[in-house]
């Protein structure tokens, strides 16, 4: 069919479709707003926990869209890391934090123990210790080529951002501080106050749900194209004196 | 179809101070339109019926958020479509509707032989078998375009589209409806 004659036959198919038939939708529509109003179902399940993540999550996926993410007003961006302010924080129960015992960083990105030689030879970067934290009580390495250093209570994760890879999302609300900073005259940021949100969203675009946890306070910066993320709860001068000490 | 712009404003001022005389007059005057464009969505009467009237509802309760002097029509179809969207997916979607013509030999084809008249019933009938496998969203386009005839600012606004992406959106479901087309008719 040719464009012209599909659009002849669309105008005529208007004037013939059937139609239901005429009422007096006035009267019903006055009888419906008349009746109490139900509560929208947003207030009737928003203190359903394992709807406020799927929300979330559905949050953190919108944001991680491209269009979205360019658009997004305030927004900031350091090789990998994006932090979405949002105007408030839905409660979720906290994860543990990384430590020296798990098989897997709980709750932070899946990956195996290792020795760090072995951490070294799977991944394209050199790897980078802040020596003022002195030696890692483990190791661990993703197939993402994430290095997760954990020392006590501290932990440091690096990895090389690349364009169009995954990337590792915070979403702060009111009271949590966002400063930028520098570490060695590059970009930084540091996050303080009140815990955020933290979540790894793959390539694909799915947000691996068990990496959504809360996270304290967090500095993080960029050392010769490596992206490294401190997660301690120390003040934001001791993160910064333990960013400089990298080696 | 345009009416009295400045009554209809002030209608909706009205209205929006909870005068629900005069949201009456707004919807006696756009129930048909709405009740199409659910039907568009929906494929049968009995639930364009209500969509079209749950969207007056939520029109209503949504005066507040609505733009004064801004054109009444497209914002009301906006929401009358979602509500038929929302309502089709949350009964599973079913792949097909059941979109029909409301009687046979048209009478304004009379210009028509016999022979061009069976011609264009024929092509018609084609053209709404291909709709009816349309996607929802594609089959509103379509519809606001040649049924409503809307122009493209009301398109825009009742689509929620930036007024320079409706020539594109439109010209996007076409090429679905002509794919469709040419499968069914192919498979025939």
């Amino acid at each position: 069919m040719r464009e012209e004659e599909l659009e002849t036959t669309l105008f005529a198919l208007g004037r013939q479709l059937a139609s239901p038939r005429p009422t007096r939708m006035a009267d019903a529509v006055r009888a419906r707003l008349a009746a109490p109003r139900p509560l929208p179902w947003w207030r009737r399940y928003a203190l359903a926990p394992a709807l406020v993540t799927a929300v979330l999550l559905f949050a953190v996926l919108l944001l991680g869209s491209p269009g979205v993410r360019a658009a997004a007003q305030e927004f900031f961006h350091l090789r990998g890391v994006d932090i979405f302010p949002v105007p408030s924080l839905p409660t979720l129960t906290p994860r543990p934090s990384p430590s020296a015992g798990g098989s897997v960083p709980g709750g932070g990105v899946p990956g195996d123990r290792v020795t760090l030689a072995e951490a070294q030879s799977r991944v394209h970067f050199t790897i980078r210790q802040p020596s003022r934290l002195g030696t890692p009580d483990a190791i661990y390495v993703d197939q993402a080529e994430h290095v997760t250093l954990v020392y006590g209570a501290a932990q440091v994760v690096e990895f090389r951002a690349t364009v169009d890879a995954g990337f590792f999302g915070k979403l702060i609300g009111p009271d949590t501080k966002l400063e930028q900073t520098t570490v060695n005259g590059d970009p930084a940021f540091w996050l303080e106050g009140a815990p955020h949100f933290f979540f790894y969203r793959l390539e694909n675009g799915t947000v691996l749900q068990e990496t959504l946890r809360l996270a304290g306070n967090t500095l993080i910066w960029v050392h010769d194209g490596v992206t490294l993320r401190l997660e301690d709860q120390v003040s934001k001068d001791e993160a910064l004196a333990i960013a400089t000490s990298t080696r | 179809m345009e009416g009295r712009p400045t009554e209809e404003s002030a209608l909706v001022e009205r209205a929006k101070h909870g005068d629900q005389d005069a949201y009456a007059e707004l919807v006696t005057r756009y129930q048909a339109l709405a009740a199409r464009t659910a039907y568009v969505v929906c494929g049968n009467e009995a639930d364009a019926e209500d969509v079209a009237q749950e969207g007056f509802v939520k029109a209503f309760y949504a005066l507040d958020r609505f733009r004064p002097g801004a054109p009444f029509r497209p914002w009301l179809l906006r929401i009358v479509a979602n509500e038929a969207i929302n309502r089709r997916k949350a009964a599973g979607r079913r792949p097909t509707v059941e979109l029909g013509v409301a009687h046979d030999p048209p009478s304004d084809d009379t210009a028509l032989s016999p022979e061009g008249a069976v011609l264009a019933t024929e092509r018609r009938d084609e053209v709404l078998a291909a709709l009816r496998r349309l996607r929802d969203e594609d089959r509103l386009v379509i519809a606001y375009r040649y049924f409503f005839e809307l122009s493209e600012a009301e398109m825009a606004d009742a689509l929620g589209v930036a007024r320079g992406t409706v020539k594109s959106r439109l010209s996007r479901s076409l090429t679905r409806l002509r794919e469709t087309l040419e499968r069914t008719t192919v498979g025939e």
